[in-house]
């Protein structure tokens, strides 16, 4: 038992070790000087989400076509100070640029001004920091085109009336409470008969959505539309739709990634899943970051040229990645993310 | 035996990371330790005395925007609702002891409940939607800033570790907490005040709590109904990583203080020697099983030679008959 364990703890050091090939790359990413590996940090707002492993895949491409360092960390659990204390850390380890997709705005914000005074370029994607903690934001998509695209299509879903209800991830999310309003904001100037009944958080926990969602179900029985606004709410409100029986009588839309609701939008469950390609959103955020890093994107540039993926439009210190998609039973095969 | 763990993480992070061992890392490390450090060294008598406190984590959370609520709706000075805040700290910790010492509920059913009402409250007062923030600089160089080269939150924790480090190991109480662990009724039969023993220091930690949640505001700049989250596990990990018995009756302040030390020290060095810091959780979890099972190995390999020397002897007289 007690050789057992000790063996546990050998390997996970020697894994520790095993993975750690390259000490040199660590400490010239200490350093930016001329020549050097620039070393970009990541940092997702919860690290196990598939709508951030995504925009990691598109990180990693843009990273090895740039030949940088990338780190991607982030919060495993809920604690809402480590997105700080990681930050705090990478000012330490000294990185070249810092990429943060913020949790909570004013808190984080803190950690990057200060790794702003140390010299550190940053940067913010999909959720945004205090203007002053940043550079640029590479906004994802507009809260418009967000706002509208959803509204839009539920009211197409409904028939322009009826009760929807709606699943966010958290009611202190920055982008999710922008968004929230935008749909508000087109829902009475667009659609007065449609009426939102409940607004609910989920804590970016799908069984918690589902909970959520069986709840609202069997409180609300004329509700006509669930719709979920964080990626783990999408399929949890389609399993409770599925679970309650009512299947074709409520319907489910939300923004979350097609990978993870294909079964429900094959079922007939979830009718629309919407989002922008998270791919292009990592890929964007690490082109820009090294460019910031580099000198070749300042404040004031009206368009900044990423890669592969051609031009892109900056609004103020907003890079716009463009318009949402709207992934349904026709073209969601098309789609491996 | 921690202390090697400790030497042996040190040593590995330095040879790896280049600015692990740096004054600047050590004071990042100690700064992200305080309010578990806070919340481990006072929740080292608690489970002393046989007992166990689930609340501190969400006490936090109720402390951190009741201070804001002080602050910003009430118009407190800064110093007042500090105050206040640990009187708060001190009223939640003293509803836990009325119910543990006069209710003779167990502490874990109770300060379960206490983790829920807490948070519960906290986020009912919020709606979950209320932060607060912009908090003057005055503040926030208490969990920002340095004095005289050290993290100010350094000094603060230092002296709460030495006082109930004197508390536990220098006075009579101290010896009172483990004698109630041990054996409560023994304790009670010569004639300790096992109540009001207890009833101090549950209160103790509720007032240790709110520091935490004041020094956690100042370091992040922001209360929220969340701070705090977990912690309370994290706390209880270290003081067992510590030596300290879950059953009560035996344990340390100071092996509380390596065991938050080792924790902290471990989830630092994987980020300087960038690994995913989901090994640290892993790491953890097998540092506190095999400390747990090199103590536990002796004594039962002792019952069971104990066992195999009375065996016989039982058996022989038995033998004629």
């Amino acid at each position: 038992m007690k050789n057992l364990l000790a063996l546990f703890i050998g390997a996970g050091l020697a894994l520790v070790t095993g993975c750690n090939k390259s000490p040199d790359s660590a400490a010239g990413g200490a350093t930016p000087a001329a020549g050097k590996k620039l070393t970009v940090a990541l940092m997702p707002k919860s690290k196990g989400n598939a709508y951030f492993i995504s925009c990691k895949q598109g990180a990693d491409a843009a990273a090895r076509e740039l030949g940088v360092d990338l780190i991607f960390d982030g919060p495993t659990d809920p604690d809402p100070a480590k997105q700080n204390e990681i930050i705090e850390n990478w000012i330490t380890l000294g990185v070249d640029v810092i990429a943060a997709a913020c949790e909570n705005k004013e808190g984080i914000s803190t950690a990057l001004r200060k790794a702003r005074q140390k010299g550190i370029k940053v940067l913010t994607y999909d959720s945004d920091a205090a203007p002053d903690a940043r550079a640029f934001f590479v906004n994802q998509a507009t809260p418009e085109g967000i706002g509208d695209t959803l509204m839009d299509e539920a009211a197409r879903l409904c028939g322009s009336e009826g009760e929807f209800a709606i699943i966010t991830a958290s009611l202190t999310a920055a982008n999710m409470n922008e968004w929230q309003k935008r749909i508000e904001a087109r829902r009475v100037s667009k659609y007065p008969g449609m009426k939102m009944v409940a607004l609910r958080p989920c804590d970016d926990l799908k069984d918690k959505a589902q909970s959520e969602a069986t709840a609202l179900l069997s409180a609300n029985p004329n509700l006509k539309l669930l719709m979920a606004i964080c990626s783990p709410a999408v399929p949890g409100a389609a399993e409770a739709v599925k679970q309650a029986g009512k299947t074709g009588k409520v319907k489910v839309i939300g923004l979350g990634l097609p990978s993870e609701n294909r079964r429900y939008v094959k079922e007939g469950v979830t009718e629309s899943v919407i989002l922008w390609k998270t791919k292009d959103l990592g890929y964007l955020t690490v082109r820009a970051a090294v460019a910031l890093a580099k000198g070749e994107l300042a404040t004031g540039a009206k368009t900044f040229k990423a890669g592969a993926l051609g031009e892109f439009e900056i609004q103020g210190d907003n890079i716009v990645l463009g318009k949402p998609f709207i992934f349904s039973k026709d073209n969601i095969d098309q789609f491996d993310f | 035996m921690l202390l090697l763990v400790l030497a042996f993480e040190w040593f590995y992070f330095n040879s790896i990371g280049p600015r692990f061992g740096t004054l600047d890392n050590t004071f990042d490390i100690v700064r992200h330790s305080v309010e578990i450090g806070l919340l481990a060294v006072v929740m080292t008598p608690i489970i002393l005395t046989g007992g166990i406190d689930l609340s501190v984590g969400s006490l936090m959370g109720l402390c951190a925007i009741l201070f804001g609520k002080l602050w910003r709706d009430g118009g407190l000075p800064i110093p007042l609702a500090m105050a206040c805040t640990l009187g708060i700290g001190a009223l939640a910790g003293g509803l836990n002891a009325l119910l543990i010492t006069w209710l003779r509920l167990p502490p874990l059913i109770v300060t379960l409940g206490s983790y829920s009402l807490f948070r519960g409250l906290a986020e009912a007062i919020t709606r979950g939607v209320d932060t607060f923030t912009n908090f003057p600089p005055s503040f926030l160089v208490l969990g920002q800033e340095r004095l005289l080269g050290v993290p100010v939150q350094a000094p603060v924790f230092l002296v709460v570790a030495i006082g109930i480090w004197l508390l536990v190991h220098r006075t009579t109480f101290g010896r009172s907490f483990r004698a109630i662990g041990f054996a409560p009724d023994g304790a009670r039969f010569a004639g300790l005040p096992v109540e009001r023993r207890l009833a101090l220091v549950y209160m103790l930690a509720g007032v240790v709590a709110a520091l935490a949640a004041v020094i956690y505001t100042a370091r992040l700049g922001q209360a929220r109904a969340d701070a705090g989250t977990g912690y309370e596990l994290f706390a209880i990990t270290a003081v067992v990583l510590g030596g300290t018995s879950i059953f009560g009756g035996s344990g340390s302040v100071h092996g509380s203080l390596l065991g938050v030390a080792a924790i902290a020290v471990l989830n630092n060095g994987l980020v300087h020697a960038r690994q995913p810091r989901e090994v640290a959780g892993l790491l953890t979890g097998a540092l506190l099983i095999l400390a747990l099972s090199t103590s536990a190995i002796p004594k039962l390999l002792a019952t069971l030679r104990a066992r195999r020397q009375t065996l016989p002897a039982n058996v022989q007289p038995s033998k004629p008959a």
